[in-house]
């Protein structure tokens, strides 16, 4: 046994400490298994969905069709955001109470604040760093397969869009992990909604309608169409669509969208495009995207504060 | 006098369990204090609160002259805590948890690039601290769990059941560990059911039970109050009257029981073992081992808590 040195000491920053918590966030996280497999993933079908139509232009004969646009509306789908969320925040604070691994780190001089803002900030690094990853990717990859793409500036955009969309699910991930403190019951529960509203929102839009109540929950939203030029567009106004939509605003920031219900009883066989009943409401684009941003903050915020104060509050048994 | 911790009428509830109850605690610094008590005795709850990880229902603690309230960072700044069976983030390695935990301190890169390699060696680590903790054996986490106590050279070490889980040669490079830097001016405050480690090296003992101090005062004085020596005598049957015959021998000044041992105080260095076994024989009580020794911080901790639980001496 050596001697000890003399105390060390002077009271360490606000910032040298936060710090601390995002580098023992962080250094977990690159090592996590399940986030490297949804790495993995997302990667895989992004090269899938550049690599297929080349794949099968090959098989059928017929040439690649050129889409300027394919970098700016092709971003990651409602699942992606719930995997991301997932991997990277399913037992950022309930593994720590399961492996008693709090009781060290909280009685290091560190606030349970600094603690909640360590591991919310590392994991949208995390997330930040995989999607500039994965949209460059994308982006150079689309070019190749789909020829020079227009708007390349909004990318970015897209990528914030996507980021914001699955901050959702990382907050209400981040919210149960905390109040149940259990990973089991945590991704049961966030599993449960995200498939609740995956199935639900699709069927309240064919037997209701593009309700005004789909655009407050998390998820596709409701479903609508904007002409722009000689095309039709379809629109989804839900938060899970963010990014395109805020680039569809920047774009034609005068659009329209307009709501039709789906004719049930006027559908028949051989149809290609389903009756509708005829227009329902129609909405600025404008109003969709900031809307939807609203939203997806509106629920961030309050998850997250649910998720500080149950960690605040929580007493510590393990 | 300044005391390194200081509790007064502290209490913690858990719903209708009162798990700690108006305890009334006071280290004095540059000392080593053993923390001692049964199972459910209510020392963790104590330790947890003393750290700020736990909320008392009433009362008020002081570490180190400073209120401690939960969530109080700075409070913890001079404390170092090993908590009972230590669990540490199995995705990093020794080193680097020590480096982390380093940075939580405000310790510059110089400061943990002089202090980590010292406390891996200290420890008995050098050459693993480079393994994930996810490898490292139970006795191993304990000695990273040793080593983060004393991280940041605290003012106060709190060990909690510091020597669960290590080897015999482990248990005494802790001990003296612990001799090394209560040397050098820090408090250690440990608690520990390994009554021969405390007698060995703590100078003060606070015993409790069912959350309330029985006892607290230097380790010599603790031990005098007993007398010079103790026999056991553990029979086959222990009846009152083996009790009475042996309370009437004059050198005999208090006797309880635990199950069918009996424990006689006496009041001298005199082998008295052939005269205590002819009462008990006389009385119809059957021997089956008995001894005399001098007496220990096991006998006091054995008679207070007998006679918390309400086996009075006799």
């Amino acid at each position: 046994m050596t001697a000890m040195q003399q105390a060390t000491g002077t009271r360490p920053s606000w910032f040298t400490r936060f710090w601390a918590i995002v580098r023992y966030e962080m250094l977990w996280n690159i090592r996590k298994k399940k986030f490297i497999g949804v790495i993995i993933v997302a990667f895989v079908f992004a090269t899938l969905g550049l690599v297929l139509p080349s794949i099968l232009s090959s098989t059928t004969g017929t040439a690649i069709t050129a889409d300027p646009n394919f970098a700016i509306t092709y971003g990651a789908t409602s699942f992606g955001f719930f995997l991301f969320a997932l991997a990277t925040a399913m037992n950022s604070i309930s593994s720590e109470f399961e492996s008693g691994t709090i009781v060290p780190l909280l009685t290091k001089p560190v606030s349970r604040t600094m603690v909640f803002l360590g591991k919310l900030f590392a994991a949208f690094v995390i997330i930040l760093v995989s999607y500039v990853i994965l949209f460059t990717y994308t982006t150079v990859g689309s070019i190749f397969v789909y020829g020079p793409q227009n708007n390349l500036q909004l990318v970015p955009l897209v990528l914030l869009g996507n980021l914001i969309s699955t901050f959702i699910w990382v907050s209400i991930l981040l919210a149960m992990g905390s109040l149940t403190k259990n990973t089991i019951i945590t991704v049961l529960v966030a599993l449960g909604l995200f498939l609740s509203l995956f199935i639900a929102i699709p069927i309240v839009s064919v037997f209701a309608g593009p309700s005004q109540s789909l655009n407050y929950l998390p998820g596709s939203g409701a479903g609508g169409s904007m002409l722009v030029g000689n095309t039709t567009m379809t629109i989804n106004t839900g938060t899970d669509n963010l990014g395109v939509n805020l680039v569809n605003y920047v774009l034609y920031p005068s659009g329209n969208v307009t709501f039709s219900k789906i004719d049930l009883s006027a559908i028949q066989a051989g149809q290609t495009t389903l009756p509708t009943t005829g227009v329902l409401y129609t909405e600025p684009i404008s109003l969709i995207a900031l809307r939807a941003l609203g939203v997806a903050f509106a629920y961030i915020f309050v998850f997250l504060f649910i998720a500080w104060i149950a960690l605040k509050r929580s007493e510590i048994m393990e | 006098m300044d005391y390194a911790i200081e509790t007064d009428n502290l209490t913690k509830n858990f719903g209708s369990l009162t798990a700690v109850n108006k305890l009334n605690l006071k280290v004095q610094k540059n000392t080593i204090h053993g923390f001692l008590g049964p199972n459910g005795a209510g020392k963790t709850t104590t330790i947890k609160i003393l750290v700020g990880l736990l909320k008392p229902t009433s009362g008020s603690v002081k570490v180190l002259g400073q209120e401690v309230h939960v969530d109080q960072a700075d409070s913890r700044l001079n404390i170092g805590y090993m908590p009972e069976l230590p669990r540490f983030p199995k995705h990093l390695k020794g080193a680097e948890l020590l480096d982390v935990y380093g940075r939580m301190y405000g310790m510059t890169q110089q400061e943990r690039a002089e202090q980590i390699p010292k406390l891996i060696e200290s420890v008995g680590l050098k050459g693993r601290e480079n393994d994930l903790i996810g490898k490292y054996s139970k006795g191993m986490q304990q000695r990273i769990g040793i080593a983060q106590a004393l991280l940041n050279n605290p003012e106060l070490v709190i060990l909690d059941e510091p020597s669960i889980g290590l080897d015999p040669v482990g248990m005494v490079e802790v001990r003296e560990l612990m001799k090394t830097i209560s040397k050098e001016g820090v408090t250690v405050f440990l608690s520990s059911h390994l009554l021969f480690e405390v007698e060995q090296i703590c100078d003060h003992v606070t015993i409790i039970n069912k959350g309330s101090v029985l006892a607290s005062d230097t380790l010599q004085n603790i031990s005098g109050a007993l007398g010079p020596a103790m026999m056991h005598i553990e029979l086959a049957n222990l009846s009152n009257e083996v009790i009475a015959a042996v309370k009437k021998l004059p050198f005999v000044s208090g006797t309880w029981k635990t199950g069918s041992t009996l424990y006689i105080q006496v009041t001298t260095y005199d082998d008295v073992r052939a005269q205590v076994s002819k009462e008990v024989t006389g009385a119809g009580g059957v021997i089956v081992g008995m001894s005399q020794k001098t007496s220990n911080l096991e006998d006091i901790f054995i008679q207070l808590v007998s006679k918390d639980k309400g086996e009075k001496p006799q």
